[in-house]
């Protein structure tokens, strides 16, 4: 993520969370927190405790973050926010936390006649290959819950569709014939496939050298009295856990959408 | 295909939740946000470094990010980082940690380092990797924090111990990890026990040490690298000095084993240069040591006392003022003092008192201002140290004191007082885990450590990554004494000053015998004459010089970083 990237980031995450934009000039950008926010990213939970016991008026904090150096003021406070950063990441976690699930509706202009509206469900996930290294994919599956339509890369095609949270005049939704639930099914067993025929000698690979390791061990404890024999549990397990292939699928959001006919 | 896949349910249950209930829902924008992180975050490939992509302020040495990515691809994230002393272990290390931290493949960590280098370690990762380590103080710690750094002597003390066993950690670091070289010890215990998924052990001193410290040192790490203990030993002998001797074993050793050298490493060092400046005592001076070095003709009395002529012989090459402490305290220290006992104390106080000027200290000072540049002055005794900061006051050079009994914060203030205000900087301790110096590159040895390996550290404080100058080192010698006879006898001898830490690290250990300081203080402070420490000294030095050319012979054979 370039400098320039990050900024735009904290100004579209901050402005989606309502938070007035006191400043935001290269290389910096100051705002001022809700409370909301604040009890969010300051950590303070005994001044907001206190608060609320002694019925004060809230002062949420501002923030200064400098995203370029060379182009931010010399005398600027602020936190110097980069890739690597933990504030950067906690606001990562806080913009994945608030927009879990989301329902959406196409903002079509089609005013003449009632237009209908159909629903998707979409899931975006994170395929995890992991042993004793790691490798992710990320898939943005969307699945039609009228005709079972399933299309990949959804979100890159959301993009393209104007959307608002409110059902816009003249439209109607149709109800799904698939159930969510059993739409998420066909979603998991897709991508189930989908790793299937995917390779997987970086699995076969772990094996081997998990099995080589586990030979020596087992060599080195073949002479060891009973009572070590808890070392030798232990180190087992320890192998298991370092090199055992296994596959992680995690959601990072979805929701349902209803797009009109044409819009995907 | 057999691997398992794990579905995160929790997330499906939630939505259904919300589908019945109507939400609530999250914002669009929010929404798209974390999808463009989640791309960002995403790791494309098995291979391949992260790391450095999160630390923008870091530019790790390309023989750093190798080892990083070797121990990752190549070693399963199970090795001995040995390298040279100054090329960055912990920087390695905390590439290595960070890199698993960012693929998500650990999360608890433990790091076992001495217990003067618990602060320093945290605040490393802390500044350097952004990676949230804290330091053990209240056993909860152990519990609440997923990166704890611990001395192990903490650690394997109860109630610790029995918490730590309860963890599951992911990734131990052990610093400093050739003290575990002796598997009798409840520390190489404590540690065995451990349960170890990812595991890096680092040591400064080279592994071609005996087989035996190799064997239980791999064996710690994986068991069964080297076979078991009966079939490792059948096989060489216990007490077989080097692996260099054996080829298939020094092979199975680097496969577990990552040691830089400083010629391998590509980087440009800057030379030492040494300088021995000469120093003739004044007429006051020069009677007070040898009232002292008569002394040791003079009856038993000394022998007596705790204090060696020896030892006054130095400090009077260093200054009155350490003389005169010392004679305080054997003054004190003496039960029942005889009448002929104080009256020889009395005679050297006299003399001492009719010192007028330091002969050193004078030539310090012309030094000083002739280099007109940052400088720092290494003496042994703390008299002497305050009466240079006094001295180089009444000249209008500024100074700051440095102790090895600092507190962490003080050494670091000091040395931000050095940087910023101060020309010089007197020090009565470099200690293994001093500070770093690097943009001073004058050292005035103001006298000599009897130990060669404390030299180095004095000198590894500035001669380190970087340096940008050359370093020049002064040592100041009194003519006709102990003194000059120290450094003439060993140091110039065998060129010590001219060897970087790694090949005297090397050096020494292939000495058939133990520990160096033990014969330096043997040498120095039990012969019972001049003719005698010569002798010993003889001894010493050629057999070092026989450990140098042994080396040279096999230098190219030795165990490097394949």
């Amino acid at each position: 993520m370039q400098q320039q990237e990050i900024h735009n980031y904290l100004l579209k995450y901050f402005q989606a969370n309502d938070c007035p934009i006191i400043e935001n000039k290269p290389g910096y950008l100051t705002v001022q927190l809700t409370i909301e926010l604040d009890k969010q990213l300051m950590n303070r939970p005994f001044y907001w405790h206190y608060l609320e016991k002694t019925g004060g008026i809230p002062n949420p904090m501002s923030l200064t973050f400098i995203t370029n150096k060379d182009k931010a003021p010399e005398n600027i406070k602020g936190e110097i926010i980069h890739f690597g950063s933990p504030r950067l990441h906690q606001i990562f976690d806080s913009s994945k936390k608030l927009a879990s699930y989301i329902r959406l509706y196409e903002n079509h202009r089609q005013f003449n006649h009632q237009t209908p509206l159909l629903p998707w469900l979409c899931l975006n996930v994170k395929i995890s290959y992991q042993c004793d290294r790691k490798r992710d994919i990320f898939k943005s599956i969307g699945l039609q819950l009228i005709n079972g339509k399933m299309v990949e890369d959804f979100h890159d095609r959301l993009m393209q569709v104007p959307l608002t949270p409110k059902i816009p005049d003249y439209s109607f939704t149709l109800s799904p014939l698939v159930r969510p639930k059993s739409g998420m099914t066909r979603i998991e067993n897709y991508l189930k496939s989908v790793i299937e025929q995917d390779d997987h000698t970086w699995a076969d690979d772990a094996r081997k050298r998990w099995d080589q390791d586990l030979r020596l061990l087992e060599h080195f404890y073949e002479e060891v009295e009973e009572e070590e024999n808890e070392n030798y549990e232990t180190e087992k397990k320890a192998l298991q856990e370092q090199y055992e292939p296994k596959i992680n699928i995690s959601f990072i959001n979805g929701g349902i959408f209803y797009l009109t006919e044409k819009a995907i | 295909m057999t691997v398992e896949i794990e579905f995160d349910s929790y997330w499906q249950d939630d939505f259904l939740h919300r589908m019945e209930n109507d939400g609530p829902w999250g914002s669009w924008e929010l929404f798209k946000l974390a999808i463009e992180v989640e791309k960002h975050l995403v790791i494309p490939d098995f291979e391949g470094l992260q790391a450095p992509n999160h630390l923008p302020n870091l530019t790790p040495l390309p023989h750093q990010l190798e080892t990083a990515k070797q121990v990752i691809e190549n070693m399963n994230g199970k090795a001995i980082l040995a390298d040279e002393v100054g090329l960055g272990k912990t920087i390695e290390a905390g590439l290595i940690l960070k890199e698993y931290m960012i693929r998500g493949l650990v999360k608890k960590v433990l790091i076992l380092v001495p217990a003067s280098l618990v602060t320093q370690w945290a605040i490393e990762l802390n500044s350097k990797f952004f990676i949230p380590a804290v330091t053990q103080r209240k056993s909860y710690v152990w519990e609440q924090s997923d990166v704890v750094v611990s001395s192990i002597d903490t650690a394997k003390r109860n109630p610790h111990r029995d918490i730590i066993f309860n963890q599951d950690y992911d990734l131990i670091i052990i610093d400093e990890a050739h003290k575990l070289k002796n598997n009798k010890t409840k520390n190489y215990e404590f540690v065995q026990n451990l349960k170890k998924k990812f595991c890096l052990l680092l040591t400064a001193t080279p592994i071609q040490n005996r087989i035996e410290e190799i064997f239980n040192l791999v064996s710690l790490l994986k068991p069964g690298h080297l076979g078991s203990e009966t079939a490792f030993y059948e096989k060489y002998k216990r007490d077989a000095r080097s692996l260099n001797d054996d080829e298939h074993l020094k092979e199975l050793v680097n496969k577990v084993m990552i040691r830089n050298r400083r010629a391998d490493t590509g980087i440009e060092w800057t030379k030492r240069q040494v300088e021995t400046i000469p120093i003739e005592f004044s007429i006051p001076e020069l009677e007070l040591y040898e009232a002292i070095t008569t002394l040791r003709n003079e009856g038993d009395w000394i022998q007596a006392s705790s204090f060696s002529v020896m030892t006054l012989q130095r400090e009077a090459c260093s200054s009155r003022e350490a003389v005169f402490y010392t004679l305080k305290n054997m003054l004190q220290k003496k039960e029942n003092p005889t009448p002929a006992f104080e009256e020889q104390i009395q005679y050297l106080i006299k003399k001492v008192e009719a010192v007028q000027q330091n002969s050193k200290a004078e030539k310090a000072l012309e030094l000083i201002q002739k280099v007109n540049d940052k400088v720092i002055i290494f003496t042994e005794y703390r008299a002497t140290q305050m009466y240079l900061q006094w001295f180089l006051k009444q000249h209008g050079i500024s100074s700051v004191p440095f102790r090895g009994g600092f507190k962490r914060g003080k050494k670091d203030w000091m040395r931000e007082l050095f940087q910023k205000h101060a020309q010089v900087l007197i020090a009565t301790e470099a200690g293994g885990e001093g500070i770093n110096l690097q943009f001073c590159n004058h050292i005035i040895n103001f006298d000599l450590p009897w130990n060669p390996m404390r030299l180095e550290q004095r000198i590894g404080r500035i001669h380190r990554l970087g340096q940008e100058k050359d370093v020049m080192i002064y040592n100041f010698a009194i003519k006709n004494t102990v003194e000059e006879h120290i450094l003439k006898l060993l140091y110039e001898k065998i060129h010590l000053f001219e060897k970087v830490i790694g090949e005297l690290d090397d050096i020494l250990t292939k000495l058939e015998f133990g520990n160096i300081e033990d014969h330096l203080l043997d040498i120095f402070g039990q012969s019972s004459s001049e003719g005698e420490m010569r002798i010993k000294m003889e001894n010493l030095s050629s057999m070092i010089e026989f450990a140098q050319d042994m080396k040279k012979g096999d230098t190219h054979a030795a165990a490097g970083n394949s």
